[in-house]
């Protein structure tokens, strides 16, 4: 006889609010087409997006440098399969972006491509024309030359 | 003896229905408030402990790495523990541990809750608690086990519903006097808590504390680094921790013997041998009302079935000779479930240094005791905490701070500003299982597809068990055989419920019901009750299963239909021919 | 602290017909029979590692304490990998409230339909968990760039994942010895070198020192750490979190990483195992004293227990006298930052 297997789920869903820190980075991102980043002097780092707190030493922090829109590639790969295993009918670019006056990373979609990226390129920010203050206000980076 | 530890600082973000910050920014703000209560630096700082109750409520799996940033882990040794609703008070425990261990001086500790994430509505994310395969089908609301509990307590002591609702009434009063309260109310009375609407019997509305969002923290030391931080540490006595079977639906909820336990482990590792004269403050957990009842009760503070009636006569009011949830309680600050208990810690933590403001009692309580419960009525945590009667301000300094101080901190959003947030996301929980149910629910599930039901019996203790189980959970050996049960039995206990699991109002009520099935020890299992009017139910009456048609029957629990009350005749009859069957099987 | 009894069970791709309780059962029978212990009454704290969406359950807590010999006994859960569970027992040991501890994780991932999703429901919902991407794209992400800073090569770790199933043949226990899938995953990481998922149990006991019989093994040094959580601002260039691990375990132990003669440590994907070796000072550790068991790439990947499966594998070692001073080292991985290293001897 064979095992008995009950499927099931966790019938939740949620709406999540970005938080001041991010609430600000949509904002400026949205309205203004910039990425605002907050800067803790004492230790020296400035995070994109903006966060109202140093993670470092939890000095209160003020959402008011702007970065980028270009940047330098960090790193990337190429998605050849999704969430659940299966291969992907078209292969997808993702990058880690550190932003010009950022110290941290954006992971985004890397487009318009046309060789293989490289560590080290300068990326620039592609934004959506309609923006509504979520993270595909972004469409992705693309290489800066062009 | 263990090494000694002190809590020496204590901060709390607001408690908001709504709030507009991130899980990670409510526990900043909690972090820096208890880090400024004792100008300690971050890196000053060895370790970092968080609680934070389940996951499907901020709706972060690993919630404990995603806050670990806010709680001022980067980079540090963090660990989160989870005891359910009782992890806030077991934060403190984790804090203890790691400081008496030795492998850390200073630790901050951190109780975070984001229930508004969870859509439609926060109280749905209880549904998941229930067991995956016998409960869940029947879309048990949270709502009923307490329900069921506060039945049985009461019906158990001969209680009655205004003692219960005093306790709302005393909470709420003194919540009124807490700068983070989401609930405090000074002209609440009995009436409006009678008069409240009846979400599931006998629990009404305002018998229930209130889900918030919100972060508290603690600051905990080694006795040579508690001497560098502040004057006046409060020590942490005893600590206790104890978690009762999983089968609920087999034990009697009338006295919670696992809070009990975790109090004895608690006062006997602080020497306390007679807590009511010894406990001089008490913050029981109360997310109901009739919770603190039960709880002082745990904690053996005063006799079984016995709290209401020293309740009623001002023994546990804040000028009363036992001062119970001088904070406000759940009842009254808001309930974001582990944050609460910790709140119940720093509460202790600022009356034992006279610093409650106008929550303080009076007097000079040297010594008190905080406890948090949780899980499906299951796990008990107490931590006993005392200043040593050690001198407090002198004539010469400035009067103790206010704690904690006014206007703390959480942006609370509206209703439509929460439906109209900048850059809000919403997202299902996309998770698919396929669960094994095992040897023992396997053949219990067959059984009942069959329109069998099935237990296993212990020989070594006696037991024949419902919900059936391989091992036996008090002996720990397996089972040795298995039985047929007749399918009649008794309520245990009941409740009749007007609202969904996700709170949506009910035509026609439901009666879930703990049904003890004959040739069974201790209880049977959850199900509910039909062709009987709510009025007519009674805890102790007689019924019988009614099942699907053959057709219908899929290997689920819910093939049975429902219980419906029987009539002795036919009772006598079953159960006798369930007997006969039993003996030939058990001769096989 | 000593190990006083060990058990497990599972250790297959799939476990049908055993429920996640039976083979708790499984495990906790062997390791308190291997102690000499009765769980009822000898065993003072029970520490469980686990998460609710492992498991489909919230409070998955509430679900522990039958099948392990705890009801109405002092039981907590830690929400993190299994070596901090053993952590946690240190700590109960050493601050008096409990001379005796068992710690249990396990993983039945066979339940869980889509580990992806599982995984993907931990990174931030804001901003990176809309992109709809697997949390695996930080294991690409991370192999990369970490093959840019260390100069190692593709090839290098092509061969991590070869040597250790070809380590896996002679362990009992390891069931993906014969898996063979270079398609690529997430470039450049391919199939083949990331871990498959196994179901299976493990439960320790742990003792303090004096109730440690003589000759077992002992756990003398325990650290634990994180980085920071979010994508945007974690160390990527090396694995930092294993690195301070590492050195707070080495500290309490008294020992550097030329003591250590064998090491279990995490292989989640293979680069990571030469990550890991870097961060816990053994680049130099001869390739064929690490994971002997096969590691998860081997063995199968235990999820939040793979920690214990590689504790596991070093006790056994050391039990089986092949060395002296062994270490075990665990990563939560994508995307944590989460790791634990223990240095046990004997």
């Amino acid at each position: 006889m064979s095992p008995t297997k009950i499927p099931g789920e966790l019938s939740v869903s949620f709406r999540y609010t970005p938080g001041v820190g991010n609430t600000a980075f949509f904002e400026a991102l949205r309205d203004r087409g910039v990425f605002l980043g907050s800067r803790c002097d004492d230790c020296g780092v400035t995070y994109v997006p903006a966060r109202i707190f140093c993670e470092r030493c939890l000095a209160e922090l003020d959402p008011s440098e702007e970065c980028g829109p270009e940047g330098e590639l960090v790193s990337w790969t190429v998605a050849r399969v999704d969430v659940d295993d299966r291969p992907l009918d078209e292969p997808v670019t993702y990058g880690l972006v550190r932003l010009d006056g950022a110290d941290t990373v954006f992971l985004h979609r890397l487009i318009d491509l046309e060789d293989a990226p490289e560590i080290g390129g300068r990326l620039r920010a592609v934004l959506a024309e309609d923006r509504t203050g979520s993270i595909f206000d972004v469409e992705g980076f693309a290489p800066a030359s062009r | 003896m263990s090494p000694r530890v002190a809590v020496v600082g204590a901060g709390m973000s607001r408690f908001v229905r709504r709030a507009q910050e991130t899980g990670k920014e409510l526990s900043w703000i909690a972090a820096r408030e208890a880090l400024a209560s004792c100008e300690l630096k971050l890196e000053d700082v060895d370790a970092v402990c968080l609680t934070s109750a389940p996951d499907a409520f901020d709706g972060v799996h690993r919630k404990g790495d995603y806050l670990a940033d806010g709680a001022g882990a980067w980079a540090k040794p963090y660990m989160r523990t989870y005891v359910g609703g009782g992890s806030g008070v077991f934060t403190a425990i984790q804090g203890w541990y790691t400081v008496a261990s030795g492998l850390a001086d200073v630790v901050v500790c951190v109780a975070e809750e984001k229930m508004s994430s969870c859509q439609p509505h926060p109280q749905g994310a209880f549904l998941t608690i229930f067991d995956n395969i016998l409960e869940r089908p029947l879309g048990p609301n949270l709502l009923w086990i307490f329900a069921l509990e506060m039945q049985r307590y009461m019906q158990a002591y001969g209680l009655d519903k205004r003692d219960i609702a005093q306790v709302a009434v005393k909470n709420k009063r003194n919540a009124a006097d807490h700068p983070a309260a989401l609930l405090g109310q000074t002209d609440i009375t009995v009436e409006d808590v009678l008069a409240s609407e009846t979400l599931a019997w006998p629990v009404q509305r305002l018998d229930v504390s209130p889900i918030s969002d919100g972060a508290v923290a603690i600051v905990m030391a080694s006795e040579d680094a508690a001497k560098r931080l502040t004057d006046r540490p409060v020590w942490v006595q005893g600590v206790g921790w104890n978690l009762d079977t999983t089968y609920w639906t087999n034990r009697d909820l009338a006295y919670p013997e696992y809070v009990e336990n975790a109090a004895r482990m608690a006062y006997g590792m602080a020497g306390v041998n007679e807590p009511r004269k010894e406990i001089h403050v008490a913050e029981p957990y109360d997310p109901f009302d009739y919770k603190e009842l039960h709880h002082l009760e745990g904690l053996l503070l005063f006799d079984r079935g016995k709290a209401p009636e020293a309740a009623a006569a001002g023994v546990t009011a804040r000028d009363g000779d036992l001062p119970c949830c001088p904070s406000g309680g759940l009842l009254g600050v808001g309930n974001p479930i582990a944050a609460a208990g910790l709140m119940k810690i720093a509460e202790l933590f600022w009356q034992l240094r006279r610093e409650a403001g106008a929550r303080q009692v009076p007097g000079t309580p040297e010594r008190g005791v905080a406890q948090a419960w949780g899980d499906l009525m299951q796990v008990g945590t107490v931590v006993v905490m005392g200043n040593d009667g050690g001198p407090l301000t002198t004539a010469t300094q400035s009067p103790p701070p206010q704690s904690p101080p006014p206007s703390p901190r959480a942006t609370p959003l509206s209703d439509q500003e929460f439906r109209s947030a900048t850059g809000a996301v919403e997202q299902r929980l996309d998770t698919l299982y396929d669960w094994d149910a095992g040897e023992a629910i396997g053949a219990f599930l067959d059984g009942l597809r069959a329109q069998r039901i099935l237990a296993t019996i212990c020989i070594s203790c006696g037991r024949t068990l419902v919900p059936p189980r391989k091992f036996c959970e008090r002996c720990f050996r397996p089972t040795d055989s298995w039985t047929e049960v007749p399918q009649t039995g008794n309520v245990e206990t009941f409740s009749i419920c007007h609202v969904t699991w996700d709170m949506q109002p009910l035509e026609v009520p439901q009666i879930p019901a703990v049904i003890r099935l004959d040739g069974t020890s201790e209880g049977g299992f959850l199900h509910l009750l039909g062709e009987v009017a709510p009025d007519d139910v009674r805890a102790g009456m007689e019924v019988e299963a009614v099942w699907k048609p053959a057709g219908e029957r899929s290997g689920s629990i819910l093939d049975i239909a429902y219980f419906r009350p029987l009539d002795q005749e036919v009772r006598r009859e079953l159960v006798a021919t369930a007997t006969v069957e039993k003996t030939l099987e058990s001769t096989v | 602290m000593g190990v006083v009894g060990v058990g497990w069970s599972g250790f297959s791709p799939t476990t049908a017909g055993i429920s996640y309780k039976e083979l708790m059962f499984e495990a906790a029978r062997q390791a308190y029979a291997d102690a000499g212990l009765d769980p009822r009454s000898e065993i003072d704290s029970f520490v469980c590692c686990s998460e609710d969406l492992e498991e489909g359950t919230s409070i998955f807590d509430e679900y522990v304490p039958d099948q392990l010999g705890a009801v109405q006994r002092p039981v907590q859960t830690v929400a993190s990998d299994g070596l901090f569970g053993v952590a946690t027992a240190m700590m109960l040991i050493r601050s008096g409230v409990a001379s005796t501890v068992a710690v249990e994780s396990h993983s039945k991932a066979s339940d869980i339909v889509s580990t992806g999703r599982v995984d993907r429901f931990a990174m931030d919902p804001v901003l990176n968990r809309p992109l709809g991407v697997s949390a695996t794209v930080l294991a690409g992400l991370e192999m990369r760039r970490w093959l840019h800073v260390s100069g190692r090569s593709e090839d290098e770790c092509a061969e991590v994942a070869a040597r250790n199933r070809d380590h896996a043949r002679n362990n009992p226990r390891a069931s993906y010895a014969d898996t063979h899938d270079p398609t690529p995953l997430f470039d450049p990481l391919t199939h083949e070198q990331a871990a498959e998922p196994a179901d299976g149990c493990v439960v320790l006991v742990l003792a303090a020192e004096e109730k440690t019989p003589e000759g077992a093994v002992f756990i003398d040094g325990i650290g634990w750490s994180q980085d920071a959580p979010s994508v945007e601002s974690r160390e990527w260039d090396r694995a930092a979190a294993a690195e301070r691990a590492a050195r707070a375990a080495y500290e309490r132990a008294g020992i550097d990483a030329s003591d250590v003669e064998f090491a279990e440590v995490d292989d989640t994907y293979a680069y990571k195992q030469l990550q890991h070796l870097d961060a816990l000072g053994l680049d130099e550790l001869d390739p064929d004293r690490v994971n002997v068991s096969g590691g998860a790439l081997g063995e199968g990947h235990l999820r939040e227990a793979n920690g214990l499966a590689r504790a596991l594998a070093c006790i056994e070692r050391l039990r089986a006298g092949d060395a002296h001073v062994g270490l075990a080292q665990s990563w939560r991985g994508v995307p944590s930052t989460s790791a634990a290293v223990a240095v046990m001897r004997r």
